[in-house]
């Protein structure tokens, strides 16, 4: 099973990742998101539920913006270790 | 492990910062789409060579 | 068996690069894939795209085409058939079977 690292700096793209994400780990793709800098822009039902499946589907969630780790539980990560994880994934995809 | 990081545009503090810390643990090369002419035959042989290729924003 | 080369295109920024590297890759006999989603699919109206046709198969976000206004104008779009416009299992596709895989 390959690792996949989506790493999303463009706040315009969050919800393209996000989906990204979701789709990979549907087919049973091992994967690994990172939001970096920006608060989620756009909190909607749409993002939300999409979130909440990732995590139901066993994907993983990073961020660098405290205010997505207080306010929506990803797993903070600085980052120097961003770039380390991005070293295990077997591809990245930059959003 | 060999990596080729492919920039698509002029890398900000991000892409330094990430790029660093692949450099660091791998036999890493770049290649630059912006500027200069690419050698688009030579990318290809450079994708193939390369374990793994990350193409940054 | 040709060496395998997925293409993710989620920006619609690089349409030239990714027919140069498309053109480059053809002519050296690889197996090219690409699949346009979220921004990507505004570059399948674009005029070079058509670039692309016979030198790589070419697939489409389905729901990215919609949601970027473009339904109803499928069948403007060189080189892709009603089947080419897909999921996002697509793309995991690609990921597991390509030996290498890029983005732009």
């Amino acid at each position: 099973m390959k690792k996949v690292a989506v790493v999303i700096k463009d706040p315009d793209q969050q919800y393209e990742g996000l989906r990204t994400s979701l789709g990979l780990l549907l087919e049973a793709t091992e994967v690994q998101m990172f939001v970096l800098h920006h608060e989620i822009a756009n909190m909607d039902e749409a993002y939300s539920d999409n979130m909440e499946f990732l995590d139901e589907m066993e994907g993983e969630r990073f961020s660098n913006n405290s205010a997505n780790v207080e306010k929506y539980g990803f797993k903070y990560i600085t980052l120097a270790d961003v770039g380390a994880k991005i070293n295990e994934a077997d591809l990245v995809i930059p959003f | 492990m060999k990596v080729l990081n492919i920039l698509k545009s002029e890398p900000d503090e991000t892409v330094e910062k990430l790029g660093e810390a692949v450099s660091k643990d791998n036999q890493s090369s770049v290649t630059m789409l912006y500027g200069d002419q690419v050698d688009w035959e030579g990318l290809v042989n450079d994708i193939f060579l390369h374990d793994k290729v990350i193409c940054w924003w | 068996m040709a060496d395998t080369l997925g293409i993710l295109v989620n920006t619609d920024k690089y349409l030239d690069y990714v027919v140069n590297l498309t053109r480059a890759a053809h002519s050296k006999g690889k197996d090219v894939r690409i699949f346009f989603t979220g921004k990507g699919v505004l570059l399948t109206l674009k005029h070079d795209f058509k670039k692309l046709v016979g030198k790589a198969r070419l697939s489409i976000c389905d729901v990215s085409f919609r949601s970027n206004g473009l339904h109803g104008r499928e069948d403007e779009v060189p080189g892709v058939g009603f089947k080419d416009f897909a999921t996002q299992a697509k793309n995991a596709e690609m990921v597991a079977n390509m030996d290498r895989y890029l983005v732009f």
